[in-house]
């Protein structure tokens, strides 16, 4: 009996990936387009919205804002950039505000809010669905 | 059967609970508005609280196994199911006076040394942020002398129903009255946070009626983060001076026997004493899965002696639920003494010289020795709520009552001992 092939396997795995992209938004970190930033990594962006940094690689302020608890856009950009659930960044956070240190992102109500608070702000940085991104904003991750 | 268990459950909970918990009711009252991070900006005040409902279960009733060495008793013997070991709550105003100047004040109502539930401040302190990465707290502060020492009551954020014992017990001189620097510098991708505290530490009450001073304390804490990576190093000295009238007596008997009694009591009774806790930690927490690690030393030249308490943890996270998985060890250098020899005294004091050998050797072998497999499985079933249930095997060392306290006639040391806990940990 023959057994599906490397190609196979490789062709099943290049659906899968596209099943689980076409599942996911596109969640997008945003800054406004008043802004110097231009591009961000990864583990630059983690470290701002874990509070390890305020301020963005050039030395600016960096003020970061979340989307509501429970978004669906806030859910995928931790899992994009921590790997990490709702409840593990709650747990995350739950040390640091317990222990003095520090306090989570502001949060706003709404995409719509966070797009006009970040356009407004050149130090915000907040992350939105690509479609919602237009000229105020600037895509850095 | 359901009824035994449930006023078991309700003993274990003291008439002054519901006064303390009256008191923290009345502190969130007090606070004008709930401050729901949705209020963009931030308001001046943030209120913020957790707690932990927890049972466990020791398969030996002649001891009791307890959290620390603070609690005047748990599950064993003084109770079959023990709601005191894990259970607390805990609530914090945060005040951010300025962008620069905020004040912490944390209270916490568990069971105290002395079966009582009034709340005591954990933390209480205000900081100064002379720049983005240096700031300063005057006030009261957790030292960080272990991976999760300042969080350790927050169960929301830890893996387990409670940190490992076999560490965790040994430094209970946790909270100190003092100032605290922290210096952060980012080097590339890396994150490296160095911290300095100095200060008195709070006066320990030990439920047998003992208690422990430490005029100063100073301590030297680094983390070094590199993405899902940390890596802790802390080191604490202070000088210690354990007051217990028992022990105080021993050694005032050995006193009576010349310079060897005297050096006998000076080797090992612990007056201005200087106790040091080194710990070298690390975590990786890449969000699937997590693995973590502790390794302490503390050091005394006194009866406590030398101590080394290490574990290991793991676990995988498959959705809502993490398993993990914990092997730790506490184990002691000198578990006892030849003490005074009785050659050097006329042989009608030999017999009360082998009692007071015998008394120290009590003391010496009073020191934990325990091997412990653990495992167990956090679930996060609603938001800011997790359910853990956790499984312990605890091996005493040969002829060692382990971490167990109130040991009773007919407890064999060096048995095993299995616990059952669970615990619902909340945040809000």
């Amino acid at each position: 009996m023959k057994r599906i092939g490397s190609l196979g396997w490789m062709l099943i795995g290049v659906a899968l990936s596209l099943a689980s992209a076409a599942a996911m938004a596109d969640v997008v970190a945003v800054v406004s387009a008043k802004s110097s930033i231009t591009a961000l990594s990864k583990s630059q962006l983690a470290d701002i919205f874990l509070g390890k940094t305020n301020r963005f690689p050039d030395g600016t302020q960096a003020a970061p804002i979340d989307q509501a608890e429970g978004s669906a856009a806030r859910d995928e950009f931790y899992d994009k950039i921590v790997g990490k659930t709702a409840a593990q960044i709650k747990a995350y956070w739950s040390k640091i505000i317990f222990t003095g240190r520090g306090q989570p992102p502001p949060t706003v109500s709404s995409p719509a809010e966070m797009k006009k608070r970040i356009s407004d702000n050149p130090a915000a940085i907040g992350y939105l669905d690509r479609s919602m991104v237009d000229d105020s904003v600037r895509v850095v991750f | 059967m359901r009824n035994a268990t449930s006023s078991h459950l309700l003993k274990s909970l003291s008439p002054k609970l519901p006064a303390a918990l009256t008191l923290l009711t009345a502190l969130t009252m007090w606070y004008p508005a709930p401050a729901t991070a949705e209020d963009f900006g931030g308001s001046m005040f943030s209120f913020n609280g957790f707690g932990t409902v927890g049972v466990v279960h020791s398969s030996d009733d002649k001891a009791d196994f307890v959290g620390g060495l603070l609690e005047p008793n748990g599950a064993g013997y003084s109770r079959s199911w023990s709601a005191s070991v894990d259970s607390l709550i805990g609530a914090q105003l945060t005040a951010n006076l300025t962008p620069q100047l905020t004040a912490v004040l944390q209270l916490i109502v568990q069971q105290n040394y002395d079966n009582t539930y009034w709340p005591h401040v954990e933390w209480a302190n205000i900081k100064y942020q002379f720049t983005p990465d240096f700031d300063l707290r005057i006030g009261r502060m957790v030292l960080p002398t272990f991976l999760v020492s300042d969080s350790r009551k927050v169960g929301y954020s830890n893996p387990w129903v409670r940190p490992p014992v076999e560490v965790y017990s040994l430094n209970p001189i946790a909270a100190l009255d003092g100032v605290e620097a922290s210096y952060r510098l980012h080097l590339g991708e890396v994150t490296n946070t160095l911290q300095s505290s100095y200060g008195r530490n709070v006066s320990i009450q030990f439920p047998a009626g003992a208690h422990v001073d430490a005029p100063y304390q100073w301590g030297i804490f680094n983390d070094t983060e590199y993405g899902a990576a940390l890596l802790h190093l802390s080191y604490v000295l202070s000088p210690i001076t354990l007051n217990s009238a028992s022990t105080a007596a021993l050694f005032d008997a050995f006193r009576l026997f010349g310079p060897q009694g005297a050096a006998v009591a000076e080797d090992f009774e612990v007056v201005d004493k200087s106790v040091t806790v080194l710990t070298i930690a690390g975590s990786y927490d890449p969000g699937q899965w997590f693995a973590m690690g502790e390794w302490i030393r503390t050091r005394c030249e006194c009866f406590i002696g030398v101590t080394t308490g290490w574990y290991v943890s793991g676990g995988y996270r498959v959705g809502a639920f993490t398993p993990y998985l914990t092997y730790a060890q506490v184990t002691e250098r000198t578990t006892s003494a030849p003490g005074l020899s009785l050659s050097a005294v006329p042989a009608y004091l030999a017999p009360t010289v082998a009692a007071l050998n015998a008394g120290l050797n009590e003391l010496l072998a009073s020191r934990p020795v325990q091997y412990t497999s653990s495992m167990g499985v956090r679930w996060d079933f609603m938001k800011n709520f997790d359910l853990k249930v956790q499984l312990d095997r605890m091996n005493l060392g040969a002829g060692s009552t382990g971490t167990l306290l109130n040991i009773q006639p007919g407890f064999q040391p060096g048995s095993t001992v299995y616990l059952f806990s669970t615990a619902v940990d909340f945040v809000f």
